[in-house]
């Protein structure tokens, strides 16, 4: 049994395993089959100040190795989930980690002062693809990651901040530089890339938001490559994801300089996914001599060098 | 709810693009009626495929599918012996109050297939007449089922199987006729479904629909799946529903 547990800013996972915003909603669902104390943390859905019904339908659609998805923030507002999953999420044991989203400045430093205390780290999303204001409006520029950074952590007095980069950008090793320099105690990457898939018949976009975020298995080099560039980039702790399917995925992350994964559409194709992550994260770490599973972040040597 | 490795009995062709898949589980699986599983394809695809549980005998377990895109032509090419993941049971699914003596079944295309399950479960118990509309004699199916109904009304959009009509006029014909149900179960296109609310709403009867949707996980974790509620929320199809009650959704 090698030791899975790993620190970020101070808080401790059981297991670098994390369940990913928006593809297990606030862990009842997936409680159902398996006891969701046993991943190190979850990523909740994106939580705003107010209730957002979020995007029409059809949300998602498929392309070879790759979903993509359009709901749009849909989530019953930051006081019902306090209200309302708080207290269960603690009570499985897991760790919390509230992911935010604004469509003001304003909006991400109040939602991070009213969550201040209450959860184990704030994940702030301005990457994301699929509304219209807000979001990923805050994301691309590497001045207004900085900004909104900057707001956000005005907001808060005791939960680590950490901020969910978008790959959409000109160089993420500068983004994570920003948010770095912003005041955020740890970035997570990547959020998904825009894309579009069509119906031939009807000559039309999938999904009714005509563009939906790319994830799954077929983006991982993508996310690696990333990731690797980031953790270069900066001293703060990283999350990993992007396309991790089994252990071993998960791996490359940590090589790549993450000290813990996020894991989400793999989630869809096997409710099982974490669960079996953290049991092959285990054997791997077994088999290959590794005590601690925090040993392996940022071992990746380059070739030629 | 589980995720059960299965082993294909068989899959077999039961009308133009139209087949049934049959896998064996491991253990018998508690399943309601109009409940759905949730088969992983495999391949390149990463979503698994939501599709209605028709039948149910022991450890079999029978899902009817149309061929339409990469997904289900995996599902097709699938063979004896052949394994594949099958999260199940899940949503709702069908409910008929003791107080409901009378069932009407209105189903059309693929949407005819859970009400075989309904029929299956309540056939005995209950007086059910079932309306359902295909498209031409080529996609007659489910009819050796059907015929077990106390009462089996088959029609076609062209006329070469029954009358020329769809499933809801169907429905209409014989509620004009006196033949009054207390409650009224469907499924099938949302337009068929848009028809049939506003009949049960002219004439005031009570009828729950099974929707369908474009699903990410399918337990209601990642709200892809949702339908407009008329109080302004919305649902779930895959865990509110995918059966609701015609009057609190919007078609």
């Amino acid at each position: 049994m090698a030791n899975l547990s790993v620190n970020i800013c101070g808080v401790e996972f059981k297991n670098p395993v994390i369940s990913a915003s928006g593809t297990y909603g606030f862990g009842r669902e997936f409680n159902e089959l398996y006891d969701i104390g046993l991943i190190g943390g979850i990523s909740t859905k994106g939580l705003t100040l107010e209730p957002r019904l979020g995007n029409p339908v059809p949300r998602i659609a498929e392309s070879r190795g790759v979903i993509l998805n359009a709901v749009g923030l849909q989530n019953p507002g930051v006081e019902h989930f306090i209200k309302n999953d708080l207290e269960w999420l603690k009570s499985t044991g897991t760790r919390i980690i509230a992911n935010v989203a604004g469509k003001t400045l304003d909006d991400y430093k109040n939602i991070c002062a009213r969550l201040d205390g209450l959860v184990d780290m704030i994940e702030l999303n301005i990457s994301c693809p699929n509304v219209k204001s807000g979001g990923m409006a805050f994301g691309i520029k590497p001045q207004s990651v900085e900004e909104v950074t900057a707001v956000a952590k005005s907001g808060l007095k005791k939960t680590p901040l950490i901020i969910k980069l978008s790959p959409n950008v000109e160089s993420i090793a500068v983004n994570a530089k920003s948010a770095e320099n912003g005041g955020a105690d740890c970035i997570s990457l990547i959020n998904t890339l825009t894309g579009m898939t069509i119906d031939i018949e009807r000559r039309r976009p999938i999904i009714a938001n005509n563009t939906g975020g790319v994830s799954g298995a077929g983006v991982k080099p993508i996310a690696v490559r990333m990731v690797y560039e980031a953790s270069q980039a900066v001293k703060i702790p990283v999350i990993g994801m992007g396309g991790i399917t089994c252990a071993e995925d998960a791996i490359e992350f940590l090589m790549a300089g993450a000290t813990a994964v996020q894991v989400g559409t793999a989630n869809f194709t096997n409710p099982y996914a974490m669960p079996q992550i953290i049991d092959g994260l285990n054997a791997w770490c077994d088999s290959h001599g590794v005590k601690n599973v925090s040993e392996l972040t940022g071992t990746l040597q380059l070739n030629g060098k | 709810m589980k995720d059960y490795l299965v082993t294909v009995v068989k899959n077999e062709k039961i009308a133009e693009n139209i087949h049934a898949i049959t896998f064996l589980l491991k253990e018998e699986c508690k399943v309601r009626c109009g409940q759905f599983g949730n088969i992983a394809v495999g391949g390149t695809h990463l979503l698994r495929r939501p599709i209605a549980i028709c039948k149910v005998d022991g450890r079999e377990v029978t899902f009817c599918y149309q061929v339409k895109g990469d997904g289900t032509k995996r599902l097709q090419a699938m063979e004896t012996g052949d394994t594949c993941n099958l999260l199940m049971p899940l949503g709702n699914g069908f409910f008929v109050e003791d107080t409901e003596q009378k069932v009407a079944l209105v189903g059309g295309g693929v949407g005819v297939f859970p009400l075989i399950s309904v029929l299956r479960k309540y056939g005995q118990s209950k007086e059910i007449s079932a309306y359902i509309g295909y498209r031409n004699q080529n996609a007659v199916c489910g009819v050796e089922e059907f015929a077990k109904a106390h009462k089996f009304v088959g029609v076609t959009d062209d006329g070469s199987y029954g009358e020329k009509m769809n499933a809801v006029q169907a429905f209409e014909k014989d509620l004009k006729a006196g033949n009054r149900p207390d409650v009224v179960l469907a499924c099938g296109p949302t337009p068929m479904l848009r028809a049939l609310k506003v009949l049960v709403e002219k004439e005031n009867l009570t009828c729950f629909v099974s929707l369908e949707e474009r699903m990410g996980c399918g337990i209601g974790a990642c709200v892809v799946c949702v339908c407009d509620l008329t109080n302004g929320k919305k649902a779930r199809v895959c865990k509110d529903g995918p059966v609701f009650n015609a009057k609190e959704v919007v078609l």
